[in-house]
């Protein structure tokens, strides 16, 4: 199962605050933990909201909206893609992540073909998998 | 320079664990897909089951303590995202105006650190690492 792993932004991180060091070093060393185990797919930080953008959709027009955004939703400062055989699993990875007081983590499941049942035509299940081949070779 | 688009669906947050999808919408979106790639600025995409099945790990005490999902007081929940490389911000913005998107949807564009965003101190530290971020389809595959 592949899971995707959302580190929540807080307020140093839309800050602009970078990590530290230490924390880099002990985040590198849980990253290449998770690589050896063949856990770890990819991972990204994100820049501020502040450098961001929002495009929202209402009967066919889209309308354009800069950061920063407020913090009642649920921001994002990066993330992992992780493939694990349960749930569990990938919970007991990131309980080991060196992360200190005021963070936050969501572990969601990622969509496979077969979650789509009929939706997902044979003719956009090849065109689906041939889109990631390629896609994955850039 | 590489952003990160992310689906935000509203609504998403209440959304039963077992989703019911539009074969047309699905059909729309690959569309919308097939032309990121065709651009050649698709690095890779996915999709994200609802939070009922999801959990959470916070460290507010810097103990680990796990939460499952769903939860009542999310507001923005991510349905999936695309990871794309173009020349500027304008130009993401301008690929998120294309999505076959639904009027609850909405789409946040975010850049991508690199390794040169950070301050010589700690690239130094991070290079003693093999995979320092991670990083798409290069040693990782």
């Amino acid at each position: 199962m592949k899971f995707m792993v959302i580190v929540k932004a807080n307020k140093d991180t839309e800050a602009g605050v970078m990590p530290s060091t230490e924390l880099l070093a002990a985040m590198g060393k849980f990253n290449e933990e998770m690589v050896k185990a063949g856990v770890m797919q990819a991972g990204e930080g994100l820049h501020p909201t502040s450098k961001g953008a929002r495009v929202k959709y209402a009967g066919g027009q889209s309308t354009v909206s800069h950061g920063p955004f407020s913090p009642t939703g649920d921001l994002v400062c990066g993330f992992w893609l992780i493939e694990t055989r349960s749930l569990d699993e990938a919970i007991d990875w990131m309980k080991r992540a060196p992360f200190g007081g005021g963070s936050e983590i969501e572990i969601r499941q990622v969509f496979a073909a077969e979650d789509f049942g009929e939706a997902l035509t044979p003719e956009l299940r090849e065109q689906g998998e041939r889109l990631r081949a390629q896609a994955g070779k850039k | 320079m590489r952003f990160m688009m992310l689906m935000i669906p509203l609504g998403y947050e209440s959304a039963p664990a077992k989703l019911e999808l539009d074969p047309e919408r699905v059909a729309a979106m690959m569309r919308y897909n097939q032309a990121l790639k065709d651009a050649g600025v698709l690095i890779t995409l996915e999709g994200l089951h609802p939070l009922a099945s999801g959990a959470r790990v916070k460290f507010d005490t810097g103990e680990p303590m796990v939460v499952d999902g769903p939860f009542t007081e999310a507001k923005e929940v991510i349905g999936g995202f695309w990871m794309i490389e173009v020349a500027s911000r304008a130009e993401a913005i301008a690929w998120a105006k294309q999505c076959p998107a639904s009027a609850n949807e909405m789409i946040e564009i975010r850049q991508v650190q690199e390794m040169a965003d950070f301050s010589e101190e700690v690239q130094q530290a991070a290079s003693t690492f093999e995979h320092p971020q991670g990083g798409w389809g290069k040693a990782l595959r």
